[in-house]
C-alpha cells in the first residue's frame, strides 16, 4: 500500500507542476490582452459606470452632485425610453430573422457547384464591405420624396407609391431602415451559414436519397439540425450588433417617424444636450440589455461558447 | 493549497484594480475645475503688441476665404501667427469638436467659430472670455440684432462674424408679387405649386418656427430667460396653420423631410411656388434651369403683424485655455474689419455684419439682394437665448414635427412643448 | 421526366445567382452611377449618369487631405489587424487550451466589453489619451479598435484551436518542443483558415470604425478615411457631398473587395470549422 502511494506521487506532483507550468504560461499570454481591454475598455466603461451615478451641471461648470439611482430611475420612467426599446427589439427581431432567412436561402444557393461561385462569394460581400455611413446616406437617397430612386420607379411605371414619403411616415421609415440593414447584413449571415453547410457530409443526404426522402424532408431533418451550431454564432453577433444600431436611423431619419433607438436617445442626452448623468445610465441600460438577450442565448442556444472553455478530461 | 492561493490572489488583485479605477474615477469626476469662477474680460487694448501664435477653429472653408484672411494678418502682423484648424461642415459635428477640447480644458483652438446659439452654453459653462469692452467699442459698426446674439447675461461674449435670415423664394412665372402675408402665400400656394420649407426633425424646424411665431407676437422664454412664455395662444394658432398647411395641400407632406438642401432642390426642380430658405440658394437657383424665374423678398407679416426671421450666422468666442488670449482677440477684431467682411461676403457668400459693407457699391453690384438682406437680418430676431438652448431647441421641434405630421393636437404639442422647457430649465 | 427537372433546377439557380447579383450589387452600384455624376444631375434618379465625369474623382485626390486619409487607415487598421491576430492568438490558445481557473468568466468579460456601447466612454478615452499624450496619434487609434477587435479574434481563434486534434500537440510535447513551441510550429499553421478569418474581419472592423476616428484625431495627417469624408465639404454649408463622398466611398471600397477575393476561399473554409464543431 505504502509502495503504491509512493508509486502514485510522483505522478500527481508531475502533473500539478504541469498545471502550474501552464498557468504561468496561459497568464503570460492572456495578459496583453487583457492588458489592453483594461487599459481602454474597462477603466473608461467603469468611469462611464461612475458618471451615470452623478448628475452634471450645465450652468455650473464642474460642479457635480452624486445622485445614485436617479439617472435610472429618470430613465426608466420615460416614455421615450420604453418606445426606443420597443422599436430598438422590433428592428432586430424583424431584421436579423429576415436576414437569417435571405442568409440561408442564399447560403444554399451558393453551395450548389457552378462556375463562378467564387466570383459570387467576393460579391455578395460587397455590401458588407461598404462604410455603413455610406451605406445610410445611399439609401436615404433611395428614398428621397420625389426625386429619389425608389419614387422615380414607382411613377414612371404608374405603380402605386410613387408619391409615398417613404422616410416621412411611420411604419414605412422602420421598413425602410429594415431593408438597408438586411441588405448589409445578410450577405455576412450567408457566407456563415455557407460555412456551415459545407461542414455537413455528403454521405448523409446520399443516404437520405437512398431511403427515399425528398428535398424538404432533407433539408428539415439533416441541414437544419447540423446548421443549428452556424446560426447560433451568425444569431448571437448579429443580434448584439442590431440592438445597438445607430448610423442607419441617424443618417436615413435622425430617428424620426418612429426610428428612434436605444443608442439614438442615448447619444442625444450625452452628446447634444450634454446630460452626462443620465446619457450615461442609458449606455449603461443599453448595455445590460444586450448583455441580457447574450446571456439568453447562451443558455439556451449557444452550449458552444461554454464548450469553448470547459477543461477537457 | 499554493495553487488556489494564487489564483485567489490574482481574483483579490483584479477586484482591487477595480475598485481603484473607480476611486480615480470618482476624484476625476466631481468638481473640478471653474466651478463658478469669473470669467477673465479681455479690453481692447490688450491687443495691442500682441505676439505669438493664434488657432482659430471653425467649419471648413468651402471657399478658401478663411485661408486668404489668415494668410492676409500674418502679413499685416508680422509679430503673430494664425493659423486655421477646420472642423466638420456640419454644425453640430463642429459643436461636439470644441466642446470635447474645452471640457478638456485644451489650449488647442484659440478662437472659436460659434454658431449664434451656442453663446449662452458656452459662457455659462464658463469657456469664453468676457468681450464686453472690445464688442462695445465696434457695437456701432455692426448690425444691431448681430450684437445681440453675442448677449448673455448682460454681457457680451463674441465678436460677431458673418449673419444669415431668411427669406421667401417665389417664382416669378407664378406670381408676379410676393405676398405680403403668410396667410396669402399658403392660400397662392394651394392654388399653384406648394410652399417648400425644412420641416424635418431637427434645428431648421426650430428657426422655420419661430419665424411664423415670432410674427404672431409669441415668445419662448420671457426676457430674463427664467419664464417660458411659449405656453400662449399665438403658439396654439401657428402650429394649427402649420399643421393646416399640410392638410389642405398648400405644403406638400414631403416637407417633413426636407433640410435646406431638399427644399432647394424641390424648389430648382419646378415642385413648388414658395421656398422658405437662407440667402446661399440664390446664387445656386441663377445657375439652375429656373434661373430668370425667381426672386425674393423679405418674409411676409402674420396675423396682421411685420413678418420676423430668426438671425443665424457665427459669432467669434476667445477660449478661456488660450494661451495667447491678447493675440486671439486682436485676430477676431481683424475677421471684423470692413475689407474682410466684405472679402467674406462676396467669395463665401457670407453675410457680413458691418453695416457699411451693404453700401458698397462693388458689393451691390455683386449680390443683387443687398436691401433686402440688409432688412431681413435687421428685423430678425434672436432664438431663445439659454444655456440649455439644445435641450429647448429640441422640445419645439420634437412637437413641431408630431403637429406637422397630424399626430398631435396643436393643443397638445403646445403643453407638451412648454413642460418640456420648463423641464430644461430646470437643469442645475 | 428527370431531365426536364435538371433543367428546370438549373434555370432556378441561375435565377437566384442573378436575384443575388442584382441585390448585393445594386447600392454599390447606384454609388458607382452617383460617383459620376455632379451639379443638379446628382439629384435626378437616372439609372445611368446623363453626363458622366470624372470630376469627383480628382477632386477628392486634389488636396492631400484624402490621401493622408487613406494611407492613415491602412496604418491603422493593418496595426490593429497584426496586434490583433497576435495577442489574440495568445489569449485564444490560453483559454483553449491550457489549464486556468476563471476560464468562462473572463470570455465572458472579454466578448462583453465589446457590448459596450463606444459611445458612452468616448469622452473618457479623450480625456484620458490628451492627459497622456496620445490624442492625435496612431497609437492612441490603434488601441480604442483594437481592444473593440480583440473579443472577436479571440473568439474565433479559440474555436479553431480547439478543433485542433490534441494528439499533434501532445506528439510535439513528448519530442521535447515547450508548449509555446507546440503552439508556434504546429498550432497556427493548422489554425490557418481561422487566422485569415479573423484577420479579414477585424482589418474591416478597423477600417469601418468611425467613432473613435473622429473623437480622437484633429489633424488631416493623422485623420482615417471614415472621419475625413465628414470632412468632405459640398460647395455650400447645407450640402452633403453626394458626389464626391460616393467616389470616395467607391475608391475605399475597391481594395476590400480585392482582398476578399483573395481571401475569400480561406474564410469560407475557415468560417466553418468553428461554427459547425463549435
Amino acid at each position: 500500500m505504502e509502495a503504491r502511494a509512493a508509486r502514485l506521487r510522483p505522478a500527481r506532483r508531475a502533473r500539478r507542476s504541469v498545471f502550474r507550468g501552464e498557468r504561468r504560461l496561459g497568464a503570460a499570454m492572456l495578459a496583453p490582452s487583457l492588458a489592453v481591454i483594461a487599459l481602454v475598455a474597462a477603466y473608461p466603461i467603469a468611469y462611464a459606470v461612475w458618471l451615470s451615478l452623478n448628475e452634471y451641471s450645465v450652468i455650473t461648470p464642474g460642479l457635480s452632485r452624486f445622485v445614485g439611482l436617479d439617472n435610472y430611475r429618470e430613465a426608466l420612467g420615460s416614455s421615450a425610453f420604453w418606445e426606443a426599446m420597443e422599436t430598438t427589439v422590433l428592428f432586430t427581431v424583424v431584421s436579423v430573422g429576415l436576414e437569417l432567412v435571405i442568409g440561408l436561402g442564399m447560403a444554399l444557393v451558393m453551395h450548389r457547384a457552378f462556375r463562378g461561385r467564387a466570383l459570387l462569394r467576393a460579391v455578395v460581400l460587397v455590401p458588407w464591405a461598404i462604410l455603413t455611413v455610406v451605406t445610410a446616406i445611399t439609401w436615404r437617397t433611395i428614398f428621397e420624396p420625389e426625386l429619389g430612386f425608389v419614387n422615380t420607379v414607382l411613377s414612371s411605371l404608374g405603380l402605386p407609391g410613387g408619391d409615398v414619403v417613404w422616410l416621412g411616415e411611420e411604419g414605412y421609415a422602420l421598413a425602410a431602415m429594415i431593408l438597408a440593414d438586411v441588405w448589409k447584413t445578410a450577405p455576412f449571415m450567408a457566407l456563415l451559414l455557407l460555412a456551415g453547410l459545407q461542414g455537413i457530409p455528403e454521405d448523409l443526404y446520399d443516404a437520405a436519397k437512398v431511403d427515399g426522402a425528398g428535398t424538404w424532408q432533407r433539408f428539415r431533418s439533416i441541414t437544419l439540425p447540423l446548421l443549428v451550431p452556424a446560426i447560433t454564432v451568425a444569431l448571437i453577433f448579429r443580434t448584439l450588433d442590431a440592438l445597438r444600431v445607430f448610423d442607419l436611423p441617424y443618417v436615413l431619419t435622425k430617428g424620426a417617424n418612429g426610428t428612434e433607438t436605444l443608442s439614438l436617445i442615448a447619444q442625444r442626452e450625452l452628446v447634444t444636450n450634454r446630460n452626462t448623468g443620465l446619457g450615461s445610465a442609458l449606455a449603461v441600460l443599453t448595455f445590460i440589455t444586450v448583455m441580457g438577450v447574450s446571456f439568453l442565448y447562451i443558455r439556451f442556444v449557444g452550449g458552444n461558447i461554454r464548450a469553448l472553455t470547459e477543461e477537457e478530461q | 493549497m499554493a495553487s488556489q492561493d494564487r489564483s485567489n490572489a490574482r481574483y483579490l488583485t483584479a477586484l482591487g484594480v477595480c475598485v481603484a479605477a473607480l476611486g480615480l474615477a470618482s476624484c476625476g469626476g466631481g468638481g473640478s475645475s471653474g466651478g463658478g469662477s469669473e470669467a477673465k474680460t479681455l479690453e481692447p487694448s490688450d491687443a495691442k503688441g500682441a505676439s505669438g501664435e493664434v488657432t482659430w477653429c471653425i467649419g471648413k472653408d468651402t471657399s478658401g476665404a478663411f485661408k486668404t484672411a489668415v494668410e492676409n494678418f500674418n502679413q499685416q502682423n508680422p509679430k503673430l501667427e494664425a493659423k486655421l484648424v477646420e472642423l466638420p461642415e456640419n454644425a453640430d459635428l463642429q459643436r461636439e469638436q470644441q466642446i470635447q477640447r474645452l471640457r478638456a480644458e485644451s489650449s488647442e483652438c484659440d478662437v472659436l467659430g460659434m454658431d449664434v446659439i451656442w453663446t449662452a452654453e458656452y459662457a455659462a459653462s464658463g469657456w469664453l472670455y468676457n468681450l464686453t469692452p472690445a464688442v462695445e467699442a465696434h457695437e456701432s459698426e455692426f448690425i444691431s440684432s448681430t450684437v445681440e446674439t453675442a448677449e448673455y447675461e448682460g454681457k457680451k461674449w463674441a465678436l460677431p462674424f458673418n449673419t444669415n435670415a431668411g427669406f421667401l423664394y417665389y417664382r416669378t412665372n407664378e406670381v408676379p408679387k410676393a405676398p405680403t402675408t403668410w396667410e396669402q402665400v399658403y392660400n397662392d400656394a394651394q392654388e399653384k405649386n406648394g410652399l417648400v420649407y425644412q420641416g424635418e426633425r431637427y434645428e431648421g424646424l426650430t428657426v422655420n418656427f419661430l419665424e411664423l411665431l415670432y410674427s404672431a407676437g409669441g415668445k419662448v422664454l420671457s426676457e430674463d430667460g427664467k419664464t417660458v412664455e411659449i405656453n400662449s395662444p399665438q403658439t396654439r394658432e401657428v402650429l394649427e396653420f402649420m399643421r393646416k398647411g399640410i392638410g389642405d395641400g398648400a405644403v406638400p407632406k414631403a416637407v417633413t423631410t426636407y433640410e435646406e438642401e431638399s427644399s432647394r432642390r424641390a424648389f430648382e426642380a419646378g415642385h413648388a411656388t414658395f421656398m422658405r430658405n437662407w440667402p446661399y440658394a440664390y446664387a445656386l437657383g441663377k445657375e439652375s434651369s429656373i434661373a430668370n424665374e425667381f426672386a425674393v423678398a423679405k418674409f411676409p407679416g402674420y396675423a396682421g403683424n411685420e413678418g420676423a426671421g430668426v438671425v443665424g450666422g457665427y459669432n467669434l468666442g476667445i477660449s478661456a485655455y488660450t494661451d495667447n488670449p491678447d493675440g486671439s482677440l486682436a485676430f477676431a477684431e481683424f475677421l471684423t474689419t470692413e475689407p474682410v467682411q466684405k472679402e467674406m461676403f462676396l467669395k463665401a457668400t457670407l453675410p457680413a455684419v458691418a453695416t457699411a459693407v451693404y453700401e458698397d457699391p462693388e458689393v451691390k453690384k455683386e449680390i443683387p439682394f443687398t436691401e433686402e438682406l440688409l432688412q431681413a437680418v435687421e428685423q430678425a430676431q434672436a432664438r431663445p437665448v439659454s444655456p440649455v438652448y439644445t435641450e429647448i431647441s429640441e422640445a419645439i421641434y420634437d412637437n413641431v414635427f408630431e403637429a406637422l405630421n397630424d399626430r398631435e393636437s396643436a393643443d397638445s404639442a403646445t403643453s407638451k412643448m412648454s413642460s418640456e422647457i420648463e423641464g430644461a430649465l430646470q437643469r442645475f | 421526366m428527370t431531365e426536364r427537372h435538371e433543367a428546370l433546377g438549373r434555370a432556378l439557380l441561375w435565377l437566384a445567382v442573378a436575384a443575388i447579383v442584382v441585390f448585393c450589387l445594386f447600392p454599390f452600384y447606384w454609388l458607382i452611377n452617383t460617383s459620376l455624376k455632379t451639379g443638379t444631375d446628382l439629384s435626378s434618379a437616372n439609372l445611368v449618369p446623363p453626363h458622366p465625369t470624372l470630376d469627383n474623382y480628382t477632386s477628392i485626390f486634389k488636396d492631400s487631405a484624402f490621401t493622408m486619409a487613406l494611407r492613415n487607415s491602412a496604418i491603422v487598421a493593418g496595426s490593429v489587424t497584426v496586434l490583433s491576430l497576435l495577442i489574440g492568438s495568445f489569449a485564444g490558445y490560453a483559454l483553449a487550451r491550457l489549464h486556468l481557473p476563471f476560464k468562462f468568466l473572463i470570455l465572458a468579460i472579454l466578448l462583453s466589453i465589446s457590448t459596450f456601447p463606444p459611445i458612452a466612454i468616448a469622452a473618457p478615452v479623450f480625456e484620458i489619451w490628451t492627459e497622456i499624450g496620445l490624442y492625435n496619434t496612431y497609437p492612441g487609434l490603434i488601441l480604442p479598435s483594437l481592444a473593440f477587435g480583440l473579443p472577436l479574434t479571440v473568439y474565433i481563434l479559440a474555436s479553431f484551436f480547439r478543433d485542433i486534434p490534441r494528439e499533434l500537440e501532445e506528439a510535439a510535447l513528448i519530442d521535447g518542443a515547450t508548449r509555446f513551441q507546440a503552439f508556434r510550429k504546429i498550432v497556427i499553421p493548422l489554425a490557418a483558415p481561422g487566422v485569415v478569418t479573423a484577420g479579414l474581419l477585424v482589418f474591416i472592423f478597423a477600417w469601418n470604425e468611425f467613432l473613435f476616428a473622429i473623437t480622437l484625431t484633429s489633424t488631416p495627417d493623422r485623420r482615417p478615411v471614415p472621419a475625413a469624408i465628414a470632412f468632405f465639404t459640398g460647395s455650400t454649408q447645407f450640402e452633403i457631398p453626394l458626389g464626391t463622398i460616393s467616389a470616395a466611398s467607391v475608391v475605399v471600397t475597391i481594395p476590400l473587395i480585392v482582398m476578399v477575393l483573395i481571401f475569400q476561399r480561406r474564410i469560407v473554409a475557415g468560417l466553418t470549422a468553428g461554427a459547425v464543431k463549435g
